[in-house]
């Protein structure tokens, strides 16, 4: 999602978009959430989910033509920004505290780096070479691939595997998210406001979806999920960057050099 | 900047109307209940849009929105009440459902990009994703309990 909420000349009158969203809204809203059990957990299905997919159906009909994707991308900056302006006013509240869960909150940025452990063996054990360093040294939102472009070129290895990266987060993000941390915080023992704290890694939907899961499955600690997950994701905005800089794309060249000549010998 | 302005709250209105029937449809909030609360969560946006163009640093809208969000509703700001009753009247999640709408609409042009994706590149981003959430989880969690906040 690009800072371009500047420019918003006419987008308003774009009727036949605002109408699709209106009854997607209207149809999925009065749908509902299910809850599926699964085991031990819960899988929830909440409207923004069926919204996402009915959404992505809605452009394959000739109800949508290209216009009207164009016109929702910086819509849904707008909407972002009326999101994370309500997510404001339930963090302000409960400013002591997201203050005293500080040392968690920034800490956990560093957690981000559990990808590089998990995916990058996943990748090379798949025989791919330096689109992993591109795929696997973050979530891969857009500072992250602007990081990649800047390192290694956009025709690169590691270009080439960050966009990867980007359009999975982008198509399957928000649904992955919401669907893993509604079953992940019913399995597990840990806490959902550890999870909540987690929801906010990736992009401003993807957070939506996974802490709205989390609302779902714990309304008694909504206030404090919110909170817990917006001020994650601001500071997922303003450091995620450095850490990716500093740490994760250094740590994951480093692996990534280990485990290939690790590979070469054997 | 006064045209931008005017394009900012027709386009925040039509949302609102929008996340404002969702919240009738789905957690049963009156429109006539909820409409202080969007209204002044419209008017946070505005001042962080503004505020983005007014000061020549490179520092995002959303930003300045979260911050000032968290400004008038902290316990210490006078009149702070008013705006979290306000707001409350407005669901999270009805928030989110017109932005995914929106969002999969946008993303049907994505759409054949991924369909070029390899099953492998598939597994690996699923493990990315998972990997990152995880970790971020885990950490939360031993420094929260170390804290005694859990």
């Amino acid at each position: 999602m690009n800072e371009n909420a500047n420019q918003v000349h006419g987008l308003w009158k774009d009727w036949r978009l605002h109408v699709l969203v209106l009854l997607t809204v209207i149809i999925t809203e009065a749908i509902g959430t299910f809850r599926i059990p699964l085991g031990p957990g819960v899988i929830l299905l909440l409207p923004m989910l069926y919204a996402l997919i009915i959404g992505l159906l809605l452009y394959f009909t000739p109800l949508v033509k290209e216009k009207q994707s164009k016109t929702a991308e910086p819509i849904i900056v707008l909407g972002v920004a009326l999101l994370l302006a309500k997510i404001g006013v339930i963090i302000g509240p409960s400013l002591p505290d997201v203050i005293a869960a500080g040392p968690a909150l920034l800490l956990q940025e560093l957690g981000n780096l559990g990808t590089i452990f998990l995916a990058l063996p996943v990748a090379i054990w798949l025989g791919m070479r330096r689109e992993a360093i591109g795929m696997t040294h973050s979530i891969g939102r857009e500072p992250n691939v602007g990081l990649i472009m800047d390192k290694y070129g956009i025709s690169s290895p590691e270009g080439r595997g960050v966009m990867a990266m980007y359009i999975f987060g982008t198509v399957f993000g928000a649904v992955f998210l919401g669907l893993l941390s509604g079953l992940l915080a019913t399995i597990t023992p840990l806490s959902p406001l550890s999870f909540a704290m987690a929801s906010g890694v990736g992009s401003g939907s993807m957070m939506a979806a996974a802490s709205g899961s989390l609302i779902a499955a714990f309304p008694e600690m909504e206030t404090q999920i919110i909170a817990f997950a917006g001020a994650s994701n601001l500071l997922s905005l303003s450091t995620g960057l450095w850490v990716s800089i500093f740490i994760g794309l250094p740590l994951t060249e480093k692996l990534y050099t280990i485990m290939t000549r690790k590979r070469g010998e054997q | 900047m006064l045209k931008n302005i005017q394009e900012w709250i027709l386009l925040l209105g039509v949302f609102g109307i929008i996340a404002i029937i969702g919240n009738w449809i789905g957690y049963d909030i009156l429109p006539v209940s909820a409409l202080p609360g969007m209204i002044v969560l419209v008017l946070i946006c505005l001042s962080g849009f503004i505020l983005r163009d007014l000061i020549p640093i490179n520092f995002p809208s959303i930003a300045y929105i979260s911050i000032i969000g968290v400004l008038v509703s902290m316990p210490w700001m006078p009149g702070s009440e008013k705006v979290v009753e306000w707001t409350s009247q407005v669901e999270l999640l009805a928030l989110a459902t017109p932005i995914l709408a929106y969002a999969g609409i946008a993303i049907g042009r994505s759409w054949t990009d991924f369909t070029k994706l390899g099953w492998k590149t598939i597994i690996v981003a699923t493990f990315v994703m998972v990997g990152t959430f995880i970790g971020s989880a885990l950490i939360a969690e031993v420094i929260l309990r170390v804290q005694g906040i859990i």
